[in-house]
């Protein structure tokens, strides 16, 4: 597992776009202290390797897919109405550099 | 020291179904940006996907065409990342049970050898929205966003550009046949991704992966892989090192242009879609996906060669689904005019398009008009007739008859003695002009050929007429 | 006491007497949600419920729901009504739809009062944390005991009285622990039985729609109204609804287990011991009380492993909220930025710390000891579950090891107590079993509850149990408004 330290928390924050306060990482150092402590505890459960990961709460498969046919669509002004910045009816992001 | 090149390919083919991926959204391509979307599509909180029935049976398909294992049960999983372009912050796709794996596909090598291609997987997953970008700011439209896709991606078992182009090539006919996609490159409905390494022969190991973008035709794919493999080569040659990188091809000079540098490989955090209960597949639904697929390129190909075709001829037939389809129309009421219909497709039709710009898909001709004409020829008119007669329906519509009519075609004899008999009545009447032949003057043949012609009133065939006329002055 | 504080059979019977009518009914409840100051509204619809009442006037017989006033948790997606899920990240937000619940109650003819605070984006356990502040436990007028969350506001208005019902969400406990705080009927049916369409995620594998009432009864109806299969969820069962009015209330010959690590930890006595009241009460009855023993090492590891899987789930779910589609803009410089800042101004702590613990779990290094590893403890969990529940007709326990705790003793840190008293309700999210939370007493003056638990889809089962439990408790109906006194 991935040494956790305050640059891999920064690191993390940052790949999730956001940043927090200092007290934020240093609180969060804790309670990576307390989790992993516990995960590794469970770890120890004996027989879990005889068990699958587990999505769903019961096998809950079907059979069933939907029809392929349109519907239709929010009307463009309605779909855009939310976004904070709106231009020749598309989203305006400052310039995407590829 | 020789060096070998492996090449892989991910090949994203956008499919062309009637509604989106995981939403009710039509699937249309449209240029007013954003007039296909639903709430799904930008991810507005508490919507959910529900998998396309459509898209599983294309997938299948084109699976079943790739000799691959299908897995029946279709699960989805999550590949998280954020970019611009990316509505949800993760994309739905098939990263830990891909609906098919461990394929195959047959492509002629570079000398003419043919030779296996292993496909690792096919999953399907959706498209990200599309981007505009302009000097100082980007334009998002979420109309793509959400259109189903195929992934295909073969192991490393392509050697040379030519391979590259040929296994595109075969993949492309399989998803246009299969009426999975259009799959057109240059608008961007299939997408390679190409990665390629040198090794030296003999080698186990794998070079620096280098990634190639920007191939949007099948021939830039084998210009671009010929290239970069002999730059690579010399960069080895000269004791360079190879960076990991993504190149671009640049068209106008034939080189590949470095985009960025590769830094630690993206982590997609990938785990299993929880909003998508796993889909059982009957072995009947996953049959039946099979049986109604439409058929594919090499069916035909074998078909058309069965019919007479020459395979350059039903490879240019082929060339154009539209084309192919139309061909198939009008040789279902005689196919064993078949050979006759290409040439009018190939030729004439060809070059009415050409001339007038416009595409198959969209020429006014009904299929068993082209068969009614292509009878004529079987009949025994000319060639040359016919063409009339369809020039003339491309022009003006109509059926073949009433074309024939109306450019009062006839039929043209070639019996021997009823040639015989107008010849001789012209060359009695005209003694002058056989003088003047004999003289050497040579047009006072074609004088008596067309007295012959007005005489028959245009029903005896001008060749047979010409070679009954140069034996007849011969014996005067 | 008014009509507003009858169950909704009796309402309904008002109603259809034309005693009273919805528009009276909305009036009433605006009045109460104002008078209200226990801050557990995002948003109340006073003209548009009022709009929407007086267009009812002839009562529907067959439908107990016509006229009905109702509380939605603001995580439910309104059309044309502002949600943001108690989150800075969205403000402003305008739904362009209607969750599916949200249709289903318009249909029956339901009347919407308003929309109420949560923990932010349903992530937490105490009812603090929205962008609101503090949501308070209507039972404590010094505002000194929390009413617990996430669904804290729609506790509150069902405590308060001012609404007959409100819609919760439950993901470890959202609905079932604040309805112990709040002395309320608590429900969170089968993972599947209702449409999750329209409701924000949390973590989609656990989470559920639920919903507050004052009695059984009251949820049976609601459930019946809110089940069935939606197209717009794929994961919503095909199963037909049942009736699930509870009719046979005897509990003679139910095998009931308790789990007895869990009744062990708690070290409130009073709890204890009215909860031991409540066993004998149904033993009484004739029910045959099992007590069994879970395993602890898998009981502490419910904690954990509920942390690991919600927030790895919650850190992608929330991913789409970015500001560039919707929610709070706050521009920036690149389109990373855009993205950045919407999300830096837009979570509090708590949340960018579950993300940052959420997206830990899921990295490549960490996947196999993390989330992996917690996936299986939920099959180990979830296989014990029902392996007990194969010889029992339930689980019976306490919702909560003590009435609502202090304010200022929350925290919403991670803690290293195994408090497994507090966390054994995630039981029921972890394997997606019915669950409800009846009230059982009052200790201190605040109220306390117990929980049972069936098996898939059984919730008419689960029903029976709770009434004839109800019965013995002699809380149904229970408000601030109509306060009852305790048996047990």
């Amino acid at each position: 597992m991935k040494e956790i330290n305050m640059e891999v928390i920064h690191d993390a924050a940052h790949r999730l776009l956001f940043d927090m306060s200092e007290s934020g990482y240093e609180m969060l150092l804790k309670e990576f202290d307390v989790l992993i402590q516990q995960m590794e505890t469970i770890g120890k459960i004996e027989g879990l390797e005889d068990y699958e990961p587990m999505t769903f709460p019961f096998d809950c498969t079907v059979d069933v897919l939907r029809e392929d046919i349109p519907e239709t669509p929010l009307p463009r002004d309605e779909a855009l109405k939310n976004a904070g910045n709106v231009q020749d009816h598309q989203i305006k992001l400052p310039k995407v550099v590829l | 020291m020789n060096f070998e090149a492996i090449i892989g390919l991910e090949i994203h083919v956008e499919m062309k179904t009637a509604s989106k991926m995981f939403s009710g959204s039509p699937n249309t391509f449209t240029r007013e940006p954003n007039t296909c979307v639903t709430p799904f599509d930008m991810a507005y909180p508490g919507t959910m996907p529900r998998v396309n029935k459509q898209a599983v049976i294309n997938a299948i398909r084109v699976a079943n065409a790739l000799h691959m294992e299908i897995d029946p049960l279709v699960r989805f999983d999550r590949k998280n990342y954020f970019y611009s372009d990316l509505p949800k912050g993760f994309q739905i796709t098939q990263q830990f049970h891909p609906i098919g794996k461990e394929g195959y596909l047959e492509i002629l090598g570079k000398d003419g050898e043919l030779k296996r291609i292993g496909i690792e997987r096919i999953h399907m997953e959706e498209d990200t929205c599309k981007q505009l970008h302009f000097a100082d700011y980007s334009l998002l439209d979420y109309n793509r966003a959400g259109v189903p896709l195929v992934e295909i991606v073969s192991k490393p078992d392509l050697r040379n550009g030519t391979e590259a182009m040929r296994y595109v090539e075969a993949i492309r006919n399989i998803v246009l046949y299969s009426g999975t996609s259009d799959g057109k490159m240059e608008e961007g409905s299939l997408r390679c991704d190409v990665n390629v390494s040198i090794r030296p022969y003999g080698s186990k190991g794998f070079g620096t992966k280098v990634e190639l973008k920007n191939l949007n035709s099948t021939k830039n794919i084998e210009l671009a892989l010929d290239y970069e493999i002999a730059r690579q080569t010399a960069c080895l040659l000269s004791n360079r090192e190879i960076a990991q990188e993504t190149r671009r091809y640049d068209e106008a000079s034939g080189k590949t242009v470095l985009m960025r540098v590769k830094t630690d490989a993206v982590d997609y955090k990938y785990f299993p879609e929880p909003n998508i209960a796993p889909i059982q597949l009957s072995m009947e639904f996953v049959q039946n996906a099979i049986d109604t697929c439409p058929e594919l390129y090499d069916s035909k190909l074998a078909r058309y060669l069965q019919n007479g075709l020459s395979q350059t001829d039903a490879e240019i037939l082929l060339s154009n689904i539209d084309m192919a389809s139309f061909f198939e129309e009008a040789t279902v009421k005689d196919p064993k005019l078949s050979k006759i219909i290409a040439n009018f497709l190939i030729v004439e039709i060809n070059a009415y398009l050409n001339k007038n710009g416009i595409a198959m898909n969209t020429l006014g001709l009904n299929p068993e008009t082209l068969s009614d004409i292509a009878a004529f020829q079987d009949a025994g008119y000319t060639h040359k007739q016919c063409a009339d007669i369809l020039n003339y329906v491309l022009e003006n519509g109509g059926s073949a008859e009433e074309a024939r009519l109306a450019k009062h075609i006839e039929k043209q004899s070639d019996n021997a003695s009823e040639v015989l008999a107008f010849v001789t009545g012209v060359l009695d009447a005209n003694p002058q002009s056989i003088e003047d032949f004999k003289a050497g003057k040579d047009r006072a043949k074609g004088f008596l050929i067309g007295q012959v012609m007005k005489a028959a009133k245009g029903k005896v065939n001008p060749a047979a007429v010409a070679k009954v006329m140069d034996e007849e002055l011969a014996k005067r | 006491m008014s009509y507003l504080d009858l169950s909704i059979r009796e309402i309904h019977q008002a109603l259809v007497e034309k005693k009273t009518t919805p528009l009276e009914l909305a009036k009433e409840a605006l009045e109460r949600a104002k008078a209200n100051n226990d801050n557990a509204f995002e948003m109340l619809l006073e003209e548009e419920a009022i709009l929407e009442a007086s267009k009812l006037v002839e009562p529907e017989e067959d439908n107990l729901l016509w006229g009905i006033p109702y509380c939605l948790k603001d995580n439910f997606s309104t059309k044309g009504f502002e949600t943001t899920a108690s989150s800075n990240v969205l403000n402003g937000y305008v739904p362009l739809f209607d969750a599916t619940v949200v249709s289903k109650l318009k249909e029956k003819k339901c009347v919407l009062i308003g929309k109420t605070t949560l923990d932010e984006l349903a992530m937490g356990g105490t009812g603090t944390t929205g962008h609101k502040g503090i949501t308070f436990n209507p039972y404590d007028p010094s505002h000194t005991h929390m009413v617990g969350g996430s669904s804290c506001g729609s506790a509150a208005v069902v405590a308060a009285g001012i609404v007959p019902f409100a819609l919760g969400s439950d993901t470890g406990d959202s609905v079932r622990k604040p309805a112990s705080y709040a002395g309320l009927v608590g429900m969170k049916p089968t993972w599947g039985r209702i449409s999750r369409y329209g409701l924000f995620p949390f973590a989609p594998s656990l989470d559920h729609v639920g919903f507050f009432t004052r009695d059984v009864e009251d949820s049976a109806i609601l459930l019946e109204a809110l089940s069935g299969r939606d197209d717009m969820d794929s994961t919503s069962s095909f199963r037909p609804v049942d009736s699930y009015l509870p009719k046979e209330k005897s509990l003679k010959g139910k095998r009931i287990a308790v789990l007895s690590e869990i009744v062990d930890a708690i070290s409130n006595k009073e709890v204890r011991a009215s909860f031991d009241r409540a066993v004998k009460a149904m033993e009484d009855e004739g029910a045959i009380i099992d007590y069994v023993k879970f395993g602890l090492q898998d009981l502490e590891a419910i904690y954990a492993t509920y942390i690991v899987i919600s927030c790895a789930e919650a850190t992608s779910n929330d991913a789409n909220l970015d500001g560039i589609k919707f929610g709070a803009y706050h521009g920036g410089k690149t389109y990373r930025e855009v993205m950045s800042n919407a999300r830096t101004e837009g979570f509090s702590h708590l949340i960018k710390r579950r993300f940052i613990i959420g997206s830990f779990a899921l990295m490549r290094e960490n996947v196999d000891v993390l989330f992996t590893r917690a996936q299986k403890v939920r099959a180990k969990i979830t296989a014990r579950v029902n392996e007990i529940l194969k010889d029992h007709d339930t689980i019976f326990l306490p919702a909560a090891p003590s009435p609502a705790p202090l304010l200022s003793a929350s925290s919403d840190a991670l803690s290293d107590e195994y408090l497994i008293a507090d966390n054994h309700l995630a039981l029921g999210n972890f394997a997606g079993l019915p669950s409800v939370t009846v009230p059982l007493s009052f200790v201190d003056g605040l109220p306390i509850g117990v929980n049972f638990m069936c098996r898939a889809f059984e919730e008419k089962e689960l029903y029976n149990l709770a009434s004839a439990f109800e019965k013995i408790s002699g809380l149904a109906g229970l408000s601030t408004v109509s306060p009852k006194e305790a048996r047990l």
